[in-house]
């Protein structure tokens, strides 16, 4: 009456006696097979009855439960009651499901598993409609898995045109960076030519051309640098201000968050205690560190107290006067410097701009001419180029190291973005990129997490018939991590699992743990590859029928 | 952590201050005479009730003020003092404010309350023998209850068999506050617009010439958190001193998080120094081992000596605090201790009502429990559905996220059958609505649920959404059905919708109005399947003093919330319940019961559904402190408890989350519940090896559904605990009388210590009797009376088996308990020293009333010894309308295995036993049936299985073994 699996079959040909399957010591007269009672410890007595439903690890443990003695097989035998579902798929459907009243046609569609008819069940044989339905499904899994398919190899081939593009350039880059590395050699050869043609000649800039124009720099700059510190100044005081006022702001908006009463849930305050835990947690910049107050505070002091006196060098002619733009920074204190080297470099390029100073890096404290001085100059931009082809070079590199996965079939799809709307929001992943989610009433959008990565795990969900959903196995999925804190939890974080679709679509999307997002997503990029295959997947996971699970 | 500030101390409630100060004075003073005396020329005794005219005496001015009084006297051997006021009673007084309120004392908490029990006896009579000065009335079964009523000062004795058990104003505590007229003193220190004086200060002490001074910085209005009291009727409490002597443990007076086994407050080492408070309260982030207020009041006290049980109910709805005190008394200076007793005081302390008490005089735990539930009713026979698992969250957020943890339960092989919604399936918290948003298809989702029997439970609760274009409140408005304030106009406070209106269930209209408000075709979205929770009905009011609402808000008939606060949550539930009963037709032939989970409750709650302990944290404390609130709960008369599995704030390790499913599979009401903000923690969540061993947990309560529901069944008819503390099972051993760590559960022996703290792999359990107790899991064998220590791996529940007793099981795991209806039987006899074992078992359909038709199957298994048999009789009472039917429906049900634990080494090699079974009257020819042996091994009982004997489990039966 109760059939099993042709593997199973054998153990049941005999007319006359039974052995326990994993426990052949245990003969049972052929009366106590499908008895409704369970004698064999692996249940194997019992393959079109419930009676062995309980021999599980997820049963409590009972020594009236094993059966039989001490230390035989408990582990179960069978995977569970087998339905023949003639003109389906055979299936297996849990032993616990057997006799219950409720027809399981999700795996068992002729019903058979309620031959007990308890409670006045009957359930009648609908393979012939659901298998129908099944293959048309099917059918329309298969031709949607062959396009699937043909798009995979698509995407493939696309990632494979960027791969090369992006091999290509590398090989350009090479040759590039061969041709700038000549071209440094050449350079440096011209430098020390020049040098040494320059060597022995005299040249002495006219020092008294340039005096008049020394005194109208040397105003200018003492001009400005009062500007900046009067500037800097008032700046400095409107951020102390600023600085107090946020302090107070700080300590309300603490206080509101300690003293408020939670359970009023007042949305308002409620959502303002998460904006200020969420500002809370952020990082707050950097901190108004001592030392940069005590630069600033030496910056506003006047010049003379920081050891520059102007009159020095206003009545100053015998160096040159461009020199002294320079060298006068040696006498500042080592924290100004560096700010007012760069405002004078600033002031200096506006002098040149507007006529005042020669253009003319030639003055410099080496003294070296213009001519080695150009030369110099052609070497370095030079140098910079290799260093600049050499960076992109390693981006390139590590851009072919990156795992876009099988087939680097990823490259195709990156920066690609698809959403799907659940409840009040709607969600987006953008691949290789970051997940989003964006309330349907308007407000602002919610990083959900940033690609860091890919993994592979194992998913055993129910494949539905239209094969949109993840199915059992091993799967690739993309990680998301350090999205927007929050409230009361952690930084939002996003695992998009991929499995074979015929268009980049999301599934389903969840919350599993607060702040912490799973999203199914549909993708030809998967096909046959791990999530591959979804119609056969579909069929082991009828079959399968959760048999795994009591094993 | 609790806000402290939120909820008032006995200095900073007047009426608690006033009387712990009245009785401080009437305690040290040595020449105290309470003011209190009945008139002997009033008291007339008439059919079981005596009734008379307490007078009280006011010190300055020596006037009296009357005060009628009652003792009835009913069938049950209960009796009941009741003291009024006349001169409210009669109306005689003048409300200040121009308050609508109500004039009298509030005298309908027995409307609520009580629901029988009240025939008044016919036996009682009053005895000659009275001493001078007093009435004796002599009462109760074979009339061996007196009560001896003192004239002056007022006061009574009740003893049993000649011995006092419970006396009432012995220490001259009982204070009426009479009503009076305000006279506004020409003091200057309160004038006009001047800030009152801060809360609990120290109030001015008006000095009288003679008498002890009476503070009445209280009196007539009071303020608390911003809130101030308009008190228009003044001062009016009432309180009296209980005193049980030569009881040292006093139980009940639920709901707090302490020790079964009241504390005293009085301060002291390790005691409170605060009352035992009962003002239902919102408490946030409860603490533990505290008399705080929780959400319900249960004021019903017993009192445990070795051997006897007594107990009193203080019926009264407002704020009430009990001081509790104990003073050992030496029957001889000499005897070092010996022969010493402890004696334990009470202070009763209510804010405004009737003194209205009831005295139980045992001498059994269930005699007085039992006592106690003929009045306030016993626990509604639950559906099957009810106590087995549910599972909650704060919230599942969308019908699809719903679907997929029914399917996720069912993949995972883990049994469930009812899954909650919170809060946040409403369209903005209006409920009786679905979000579109996020519930799109609440039919689809409820169908889904209802294909393997399983149920959703969504929360309704009293605050109703004060938003145009909502019909529900236009109607509430519209109708005047909602809580007034103090001027008698509709009260608006804040609460999850924001501002709310509360619906009054005072009144019958709002009642009846409610009652609509469930019909299928009015709260769309809910058919069959669809049950209900009434979350924040005590009522929690956001914005309220100590989140609840203004004493001085009027209900129906006038009765201001101060009357009333304690009964509130109880009308919302008791409307609820009605609703349910209603939205099914009369003529609908499976009409089933109700189910309706409250937050609040008050004695009387139990008819109406299940309570749980309200919004608890996932700590290992918190874990440790259900154990004893539940016991308590069951003492209480209302049994049908739990607490959330998991704990509702927080994240519980996995550690916690398995230990608390362990517990949790032994709570009388079963749920796992989260807040909002915690990750989600569903039992397939957890991972190996925790998910497997929740998985057992929940296996072992759907295997002893049988047994739990045999035990709820007793509740029903008794008011039994269907959880049961050492105490209870033996009173006579006074080791246990402090033991709430440990529990029975129903008559079955089954005794449980499921493990409350981390890392603990060890239990020790107390055995109370000379005894065998078996493991449940492995048949180890330990011997009472002490203390054993039993393994307790992580995968282990302490968990033993009394001998003595016959357990039914049913063993197939399936996805819900509906499913299990036409399985077989298990029944695990377990023999202890007298060689001889019994156990019932109840069965209905899970479902219907057809039980009150007789639709059901209730038997008597036993075991003798002295013949060798077990069998099956018949406890159904007589055959009614559905007796035939459900027979028929069951008769497949077979008893597929009987286990022997403990089996008498005899049979060892006897393989087969004789079965016979009666078959339409008659008794078939007996069977030969295989007997597997299973001998002694370690530490382990010998035990024997009967092959599937076949039986019936409907019909009798015998099997022999001899």
């Amino acid at each position: 009456m109760k059939a099993k699996d042709k593997d199973i079959a054998k153990f049941y040909k005999d007319a006359t006696a039974f052995t326990c399957i994993s426990n052949p010591a245990t003969a049972l007269p052929i009366a106590r097979l499908n008895d409704d009672y369970c004698d064999c410890p692996d249940g194997s007595d019992e393959p079109g009855t419930s009676a062995c439903a309980h021999l599980s690890p997820l049963s409590p443990h009972n020594p009236a439960n094993g059966a039989g003695a001490a230390g035989s097989n408990t582990t179960l035998a069978l995977p569970g009651f087998y339905c023949k579902n003639k003109g389906h798929v055979p299936a297996y459907v849990p032993f616990t499901s057997v006799n219950d009243g409720k027809c399981d046609y999700d795996v068992c569609c002729d019903g058979s598993e309620e031959w007990e008819g308890v409670g006045g069940v009957k359930c009648e044989d609908r393979c012939q409609t659901i298998g129908k339905e099944w293959r048309k499904q099917d059918e329309a899994r298969q031709k949607s898995l062959g396009t699937a398919g043909k798009k995979r190899k698509e995407l493939v081939a696309e990632a494979g045109r960027l791969r090369k593009q992006v091999e290509d350039r590398i090989q350009s880059l090479g040759t590039e960076i061969e041709g700038s590395e000549i071209k440094v050699k050449q350079l440096e050869q011209e430098v020390a030519d020049v040098e040494r043609k320059e060597k022995g000649r005299v040249v002495k800039g006219s020092v008294s051309k340039k005096a008049g124009k020394l005194g109208v720099v040397v105003g200018l700059a003492k001009q400005r640098t009062e500007e900046l510190r009067e500037t800097l100044e008032r700046v400095r005081g409107e951020r102390d201000s600023s600085t107090s006022r946020l302090q107070e702001v700080e300590r309300i908006l603490s206080t509101f968050k300690e003293e408020y009463n939670p359970n009023f849930n007042d949305e308002g305050v409620k959502r303002a205690v998460r904006a200020w835990e969420d500002y809370a947690a952020r990082d707050k910049g950097p901190d108004v560190d001592a030392a940069h107050d005590r630069d600033l505070d030496a910056m506003t002091k006047s010049d003379k107290e920081n050891g520059l006196d102007w009159e020095e060098y206003e009545g100053d002619d015998d160096d040159s006067e461009a020199d002294v733009l320079y060298a006068f920074e040696s006498y500042l204190p080592p924290s100004i410097r560096g700010w007012l080297d760069q405002k004078l470099r600033n002031l200096r390029s506006t002098l040149i701009d507007s006529g005042i100073l020669a253009d003319t890096s030639a003055p410099s404290s080496s003294g070296d001419s213009k001519s080695v001085t150009d030369a110099k100059d052609r070497l370095t931009a030079a140098e910079k180029e290799v260093e600049k082809h050499r960076k992109t070079l390693t981006e390139h590199q590590d851009d072919l190291a990156k795992d876009f996965g099988p087939d680097d079939v990823f490259r195709a799809l990156k920066d690609q973005c698809v959403s799907t709307d659940a409840g009040e929001y709607t969600y987006e992943v953008c691949f290789l990129s970051k997940t989003t989610q964006k309330p349907k009433k308007g407000g602002g959008h919610t990083n959900m997490g940033n690609f860091v990565g890919l993994e592979r795990i194992v998913v055993d969900d129910e494949l539905p018939p239209n094969g949109k959903g993840l199915g059992s196995g091993e799967r690739i999925a993309m990680k998301h991590e350090n999205g927007q804190h929050c409230w009361n939890g952690p930084n939002r974080s996003t695992l998009v699992v991929l499995a074979c679709s015929e268009v980049n679509e999301v599934w389903r999307i969840v919350e599993e743990e607060k702040c912490v997002y799973r999203m199914e997503v549909g993708t030809p990029a998967v096909c046959e590859v791990l999530g591959g295959g979804g119609g056969r997947a579909g069929m082991e996971g009828k079959k399968a029928g959760g048999v795994r699970d009591e094993l | 952590m609790v806000k402290h500030e939120n909820f008032k101390t006995c200095a900073q409630s007047g009426f608690c201050k006033r009387n712990r100060a009245y009785g401080d004075t009437a305690l040290s003073s040595s020449n105290w005479a309470a003011p209190y005396s009945l008139d002997p020329a009033s008291v007339k005794f008439e059919k079981g009730i005596l009734t008379g005219t307490v007078s009280k005496t006011i010190a300055n001015t020596g006037e009296a003020v009357r005060l009628p009084l009652t003792v009835a006297f009913y069938e049950s051997g209960t009796a009941r003092v009741t003291i009024d006021e006349e001169r409210r009673q009669k109306g005689e007084i003048e409300l200040r404010h121009n308050s609508k309120a109500k004039k009298q004392r509030y005298n309908e908490a027995e409307k609520w309350a009580i629901v029988g029990g009240t025939t008044v006896s016919t036996g009682a009579a009053t005895s000659k023998a009275a001493e001078k000065g007093t009435t004796k009335i002599v009462y109760g079964p074979a009339s061996k209850f007196e009560a001896v009523i003192r004239h002056t000062p007022f006061g009574v004795e009740f003893k049993r068999d000649g011995e006092t058990q419970v006396k009432l104003n012995d220490r001259g505590l009982l204070n009426m506050e009479h009503w009076r007229p305000k006279v506004d003193k020409p003091a200057p220190e309160k004038k006009e617009g001047e800030e009152e004086k801060k809360e609990g200060e120290e109030a001015v002490v008006v000095e009288s010439d003679k008498e002890i001074a009476e503070d009445d910085g209280t009196w007539w209005d009071e303020s608390f958190g911003g809130n101030t009291d308009s008190k228009p009727r003044g001062p009016e409490a009432v309180a009296l001193d209980i005193e049980f002597p030569g009881y040292e443990h006093v139980y009940g007076a639920a709901e707090h998080a302490g020790p079964l086994s009241l504390k005293e407050t009085r301060g002291g080492d390790g005691k409170y120094s605060e009352p035992y408070r009962l003002y239902n309260s919102d408490v946030f982030e409860y603490e533990m081992d505290s008399p705080m207020t929780l959400y319900g009041a249960i004021p019903f006290m017993q009192a445990q000596k070795k051997d006897s049980t007594v107990g009193v109910f203080w019926l009264n709805a407002a704020e009430t605090w009990i001081d509790i005190t104990k003073t050992t008394t030496s029957a001889n200076p000499l005897s070092f201790g010996i022969g010493s007793s402890v004696t334990t005081q009470t202070h009763w302390i209510s804010e405004a009502g009737l003194l209205d008490v009831f005295v139980f005089l045992g001498p059994k735990p269930q005699d007085v429990i039992g006592a106690y539930t003929e009045l306030t009713g016993y626990t509604q026979l639950p559906q099957q559905f009810a106590i087995a698992y549910h599972q909650c969250r704060w919230n599942y957020v969308t019908d699809e996220d719903v679907r997929d943890v029914d399917r996720k339960f069912d993949k995972h092989r883990i049994p469930y059958d009812v899954i909650w919604l919170d809060i946040e399936y409403t369209e903005g918290k209006k409920y009786f609505t679905w979000d579109p948003m996020t519930f799109p298809d609440p039919l689809g989702m409820n169908k889904q649920l209802d294909e393997h029997e399983r149920k959703l439970v969504a929360i309704i609760d009293p605050h109703i959404k004060n938003k145009g274009n909502y019909p529900i409140v236009e109607e509430l408005k519209s109708k005047d059905l909602a809580v007034h304030n103090k001027d008698d106009n509709i009260y608006e406070g804040w609460c999850w919708p924001g501002s709310s209106y509360w619906i009054d269930c005072f009144s019958p209209k709002g009642r009846e109005w409610w009652k609509g408000l469930f019909r299928y075709d009015k709260f769309r979205g809910t058919m069959k399947n669809v049950f209900i929770w009434n979350d924040m009905n005590e009522p929690s009011v956001f914005n309220g003093p100590e989140t609840t609402m203004p004493k001085d808000n009027l209900h129906h008939d006038h009765w201001e919330h101060r009357d009333v606060h304690n009964i509130n949550g109880m009308t919302l539930v008791n409307a609820t319940f009605d609703a349910l009963l209603a939205r099914d037709k009369v003529e609908d032939k499976h009409h089933v019961r109700p189910f309706v989970l409250t937050r609040s409750f008050y004695s009387g709650s139990q008819r109406l559904g299940a309570m749980w302990t309200g919004d608890n944290q996932a700590a290992w404390p918190h874990l440790e402190a259900s154990i004893p609130m539940l016991l308590s709960m069951g003492v209480s008369g209302f049994p049908f408890a739990g607490a959330d599995v998991g704990g509702f704030f927080g994240n519980p390790s996995k550690e916690l989350l398995t230990r608390w499913y362990q517990a949790g599979a032994f709570y009388p009401f079963f749920r796992g519940h989260a807040h909002i903000d915690t990750r989600r923690r569903e039992p397939y969540l957890a991972g190996e090896p925790y998910t497997q061993i929740i998985t057992q947990a929940l296996r072992l309560r759907y295997a002893l559904l049988p047994a739990w529901y045999t035990a709820f069944h007793e509740a029903s008819v008794s008011g039994a605990p269907i959880i049961r503390p050492n105490y209870y099972v033996h009173p006579g051993d006074e080791k246990g009388f402090g033991i709430d760590d440990q529990f029975y559960l129903g008559s079955y022996g089954l005794l449980a210590k499921p493990v409350t703290k981390e890392g603990q792999e060890g239990q020790d359990i107390y055995l109370a009797d000379k005894e065998k107790y078996y493991d449940y899991f492995d048949f180890w064998t330990y011997e009472g009376p002490g203390t054993v220590n039993v393994a307790a791996p992580l995968d282990t529940i302490p968990f033993l088996m009394q001998g003595g007793h016959i357990i039914p099981r049913r063993d197939r795991p399936r996805r819900s308990s509906g499913l299990m209806r036409y399985d077989p039987f298990t029944l695990v006899v377990v023999l202890g020293n007298s060689g001889d074992a019994e156990g019932t078992l109840y069965l209905d359909d899970g479902e219907s009333f057809d039980f009150q038709e007789g639709g059901y199957i209730h038997r008597r298994f036993s075991y003798a010894s002295s013949t060798s048999t077990l069998m099956s009789e018949d406890l159904a009472a007589a055959a009614g309308k559905k007796t035939k039917e459900y027979l028929k429906q069951m008769e497949k049900v077979r008893v597929e295995k009987v286990i022997i634990v403990g089996a008498p080494a005899a049979w060892k090699g006897k393989g087969e036993v004789e079965v016979s079974e009666e078959q339409s009257g008659k008794i078939s020819a007996a069977r030969k049936v295989s007997l597997d042996w299973h001998d002694k091994e370690d530490g382990k009982a010998a035990w024997a299985v009967v092959r599937d004997p076949g039986v019936q489990i409907g019909s009798g039966w015998k099997i022999a073994f001899a």
